[in-house]
């Protein structure tokens, strides 16, 4: 037979099964959120690394002139060279679905089977390719818009076509590594071919790009040093290096986003730990207040204070039990629901399921420990329960007097509603309580408005981007054209407007002697463009008179962490170092474009030997705010008019779509933010709902004894809604406050891991009235069921009750 | 009137005995003397009824001698046992096994059943002996005649009816006295009556029973009645009503 005071804690749980799920579910919310976080920020920052790790990336990859395999066994033996590998990429234009012409990048590459470097994860159908068949890289299979088993078209240098058949689809982590690509989100689609699907294609067979692998591959020093005996080695032989860049084995090269995404964690996990914790405690609060007379009447026929103390751990331990039952699978399910999401977007391989101990420790102390810690206090403060106080109902302990200054309100305006003033009242009679579920609340509220402020100020950075976008069409050809010519031919085209002819150029960045420390895309624009207005973080943009001047992006301040305006940068061009001056520090889309830097088109092209001549073109329509369908729908136009003149365009795009492109892993980041908002949001709802239900279910009693004296139901109703919406409000205010300090340090984590600078900062008011719109709704919703019940009873129930 | 106060025989000890009791409640306003004073003794198998006007003291001194609340001065033995030298885990066992506490508003757990409330006490006092225990109260809630009810909850029964588990619940670890306050209060006569009735018989049994009332129809069935008025034991009802 159990015991009696175990069937208490049985009947307390089963006998109230709103109420236990009200309690529950407020301690198995934070749970849930707590796992999900700490799961995801130890998993994405570990197979992040673990993955990149697995695919044996290059440390040191260089794009020559052609080279064949003495040269790559020649390079295996110079010392701290682990391996070697030479491929041959070649980027070609291949039909989309939708009939546009987009460049591809293909990668022959020897001994697929065994390809020691830059391994990739089959996905499905089969690798390595066949001849004259090709496997993709997924990632970027959706813009050109074919899938396992199509054909695509490919265009040949004699302008011919060819026809290679999709036979497997592949993940490559290392896409966007190499240097001057603009990373992950601007590289182009990837092929993997045979070499000997090369000449078929009208390519030489010869190698153009070095993949080499170092003993020393985390020690971004050791690759340097490697590197340059590599390039010294390389130009021995009579081979051109155009671009050369390192990176270390751990360094994935979506590395900054996930940073991001675990600073937001980082900081959103432990904000959640004490929401959780004070939601717990205020929970737990409530419950003990609904017990008080129960404990003294069980202290009058003799319970000694262990005892009742017990009850009460227990059924807390119960309900800690259950809400750890409820929160693990889920928060473990959900993880990995997040985790596939951001590792499809970001390009990382997850190391399949598996348990984090940390959140699985974490939970477990919020869900045993915690509320045990919590109710201390309560329990504590129960026990001490004067009986006769409790038995007669007269509680002077108890008992607070109405504050001053409601008493003044009350005199001031006469004309106050009489339910506004008796709620204001109750409101404020137990302060200690009220101090405990606005904490509550307010919390769950920031961590919501901060998370929705930081992703509104994400978009609306990328809509500030579109500054570099101005363009309709960007156009990229194959080799530079007179200024002049294309832009009189563009003229006859139906809807063209101004066109600019902008030179492009990939430069090596020297550092101390003749280290190269990275490639830098320069871009070479006429002075008085109107297709770009910049971000400036500091310093000036281009002005007429300017020569070597440069405009950089914030890419440089994390290689070059001391630069200033003023200072001075070796560029080689073409085999020819210059010094160029910083003028300017502007703000792109994140370091992981790369360097890049604007510089007066006049300098550039005579630097290059290209005066009068663009590589790039950009052309604005006649009409402005075209729509990105409208834009496509023209660089397919110019893309025809052209090649129809004997052009040979590499790409022809639409700005809108470039845009999209660029701003995509800001995109990821914001939705990722929208999720956890999402997630705060639920957080916060059901510590609001709980913590007020519980607030009404306390005063079950006063409610039968309002009816007893005559309160009708409307009235009863009007109060309990009032007071809730006032608690609502209060909570609003202060987390509106709160959500400052909270969406400052989200977006400086943001910020510092894109953009090397605390750039990012917005407020929307979004936030704070979609929070308001859930604190107005749930405390009305949240007061009127519990009080709905409360009416229900008949009045001698309730004042029998407890 | 001294014959009144002592009328129990005197060679008996007293099972209850209160002296130079005073009692003062601290309140905002200052301090308000509720008992200024009692000298009180009950003896074995009394049934002593305290009567008096609202706001006499008479609760106060039932809790002096529960010692659910400090005194201010003076000194109670219950049972041999200086009730206000316990700490307060000594006291709720001692009580639990000594005393059985009833009061107005019967105070039973609303979770659990009127057999699991008779049990309770048992429970708490270290006298559960599971089965047994189960019998004792299933035979403690027929004495009352609630047998066929004993899995309702005390909400699903009569204010009556939850008075007689409050009792039955008083009765759970046998003590030998009974604390009743205002037992009957809530209750329209007939019940009333029927609660009364049972008292007698546990006076019959054996059992002494102190009951607070302001109901002067029931002066008749106490063996003695103690008056009070003002927070002092006054000699008869002229003085204790007027
Ligand atoms: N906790 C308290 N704080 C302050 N004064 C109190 C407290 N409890 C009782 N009193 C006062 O002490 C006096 C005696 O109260 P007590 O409850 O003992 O009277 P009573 O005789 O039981 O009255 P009733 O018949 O109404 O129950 C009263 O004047 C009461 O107002
Ligand atoms: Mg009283």
């Amino acid at each position: 037979m159990i015991r009696p005071r175990w069937r208490k804690v049985i009947s307390d749980l089963v006998g109230n099964l709103g109420r236990s799920l009200l309690v529950v579910l407020s301690i198995a919310v934070g749970l849930f959120a707590i796992g999900i976080l700490i799961t995801n920020h130890r998993v994405i920052a570990e197979d992040m690394v673990t993955g990149y790790r697995a695919v044996n990336p290059a440390n040191i990859m260089l794009v020559t002139t052609p080279f064949d395999d003495d040269l790559v066994e020649r390079v295996k033996s110079v010392k701290g060279v682990r391996d070697a590998l030479g491929v041959h990429r070649v980027s070609l234009r291949v039909q989309t679905r939708q009939g546009n012409w987009l460049p591809m990048d293909f990668n022959a590459i020897p001994d697929m089977n065994t390809q020691a470097i830059n391994q990739v994860h089959l996905l499905e159908g089969v690798w390595p390719p066949d001849d004259k068949e090709v496997v993709v890289e997924q990632s970027k299979l959706s813009e050109i818009g074919a899938g396992m088993g199509d054909w695509i078209t490919v265009e040949l240098p004699s302008g011919k076509t060819r026809r290679l058949r999709i036979v497997g689809i592949v993940k490559d982590l290392t896409l966007g590594a190499a240097a001057g690509g603009g990373g992950f989100f601007l590289a182009a689609p990837q092929g993997y071919i045979t070499p000997s699907t090369l000449p078929w294609l009208e390519q030489s067979e010869a190698w153009n790009t070095l993949y080499v692998t170092v003993e020393q591959g985390d020690d971004e020093t050791a690759i340097r040093q490697v590197a340059q005996k590599v390039r010294r080695e390389v130009e021995a032989q009579g081979v051109f290096i155009f671009s050369s860049a390192v990176r270390t084995s751990n360094n994935h090269p979506n590395r900054i986003y996930v940073d991001a995404v675990v600073g937001v964690l980082f900081v959103l996990g432990a904000l959640v730990v004490f929401l959780s914790g004070f939601l717990i405690t205020n929970t737990l609060n409530a419950l003990l207040a609904q017990q008080m007379v129960q404990i003294g009447v069980m202290k009058l026929i003799g319970a000694q204070r262990w005892q009742v103390a017990g009850i009460y751990q227990v059924l807390i331990l119960i309900y800690g039990v259950l809400a750890l039952i409820l929160a693990l699978p889920l928060s473990a399910r959900f993880s990995y629901v997040l985790l596939e999401y951001l590792a499809n977007r970001i390009n990382l391989q997850l190391q399949g399921f598996r348990i984090v101990p940390l959140a699985i420790l974490v939970q477990v102390v919020l869900a045993l420990a915690v509320p045990q810690g919590a109710a201390l206090l309560p329990i504590l403060h129960g026990v001490r329960v004067r009986i006769h106080e409790v038995i007669s109902g007269i509680r002077p302990s108890e008992a607070v007097q109405t504050p001053h200054w409601i008493e003044r309100l009350q005199k001031r305006f006469r004309a106050l509603p009489r339910p506004l003033l008796i709620s204001l009242r109750n409101t404020f009679r137990r302060t200690q309580r009220l101090i405990l579920t606005l904490i509550t609340l307010t919390l769950g509220g920031a961590i919501f408005i901060a998370t929705f402020n930081t992703q509104a100020a994400i978009e609306r950075y990328i809509r500030q981007l579109s500054r570099y976008f101005l363009a309709d069409v960007n156009l990229t050809f194959e080799a530079p054209q007179r200024i002049q010519r294309v832009q009189n031919d563009l003229a006859q085209v139906p809807g063209v407007g101004h066109v600019e002819g902008w030179a492009y150029t990939r430069a090596d960045l020297m550092g101390a002697g003749d280290e190269v420390l990275d490639t830098v895309q320069l871009i070479g624009v006429p002075i008085e463009t109107t297709l770009v207005t910049p971000i400036l973080r500091e310093g000036r943009w281009l002005q007429s008179g300017d020569r070597n001047v440069l405009v950089v992006n914030e890419r440089f301040r994390a290689t070059l962490p001391n630069l200033r305006v003023g200072d001075t940068l070796h560029l080689r061009i073409n085999g020819s170092e210059r010094e160029w001056v910083v003028v300017g520090f502007l703000q792109l889309a994140g370091q992981n474009l790369g360097h890049l830097a604007y510089v007066p088109y006049p300098e550039l092209s005579r630097q290059l030997g290209q005066s009068g001549r663009g590589l790039l073109f950009r052309v604005a329509a006649d009409r402005s705010n075209l729509s990105l369908p409208e834009q496509e729908d023209l660089a397919r136009q110019v893309d025809a008019f052209l090649k129809a003149r004997g052009y040979h365009v590499t790409e022809a795009r639409a700005g809108l779509s470039v845009l999209e492109k660029t701003a995509k892993g800001l995109d990821v980041l914001t939705n990722f933010l929208l999720i956890l908002s999402g997630l705060a949001a639920i957080v916060g709802s059901i510590g609001l709902a709980g913590t007020m239900s519980l607030n009404v279910m306390e005063r079950t009693r006063e409610i039968g004894i309002m009816r007893a004296i005559g309160a009708s139901d409307g009235t009863i109703r009007t109060l309990v809604i009032v007071e809730g919406v006032l608690i609502g409000l209060m909570s609003w205010v202060l987390a509106s406050l709160a959500a400052f300090p909270i969406s400052r340090l989200l977006s400086n984590v943001i910020s510092q891991a894109i953009f090397n600078a605390p750039a990012l900062f917005a407020y929307t008011p979004t936030g704070f009235l979609a929070w308001l719109g859930v604190v107005l709704v749930l405390s009305v919703i949240a007061s009127l069921l519990p009080a709905r019940t409360a009416v229900r009873l008949t009045i001698r129930e309730v004042l029998a009750y407890e | 009137m001294a014959s009144l106060l002592t009328s129990a025989p005197a060679s008996a000890t007293p099972i209850i005995s209160l002296r130079g009791v005073k009692k003062a409640y601290h309140t905002p306003a200052g301090d308000f003397w509720a008992l200024h004073g009692i000298d009180l003794e009950v003896y074995p198998g009394e049934f002593v009824g305290i009567i008096g006007k609202s706001g006499a003291g008479k609760t106060t001194l039932l809790n002096m001698i529960s010692g659910i609340d400090a005194l201010t001065e003076g000194e109670v033995l219950v049972n041999g046992v200086r009730v206000h030298d316990l700490d307060e885990d000594r006291l709720a066992l001692w009580r639990g096994r000594t005393l059985g506490v009833i009061t107005q508003n019967f105070l039973l757990m609303p979770t659990l059943t009127l057999l699991e409330n008779v049990l309770l006490p048992m429970d708490f006092c270290g006298l559960w002996q599971g089965r047994k225990s189960a019998e004792r109260a299933q035979e403690l809630l027929r004495q009352v005649e609630l047998e066929e009810h004993i899995h309702k909850l005390p909400a699903a029964i009569s204010g009556g009816q939850q008075q007689r588990v409050a009792i039955a619940r008083a009765l759970a670890n046998d003590p030998p006295i009974l604390l009743a306050d205002e037992p009957t209060g809530r209750l329209d006569s007939g019940t009333a009556e029927g609660i009364l009735h049972i008292f007698e018989r546990l006076v019959a049994a054996g059992k002494t029973i102190v009951m607070v009332t302001h109901d002067l129809s029931l002066e008749r069935r106490f063996s003695r009645v103690v008056w009070m008025a003002d927070g002092r034991l006054v000699a008869n009802r002229q003085i204790a009503l007027g």
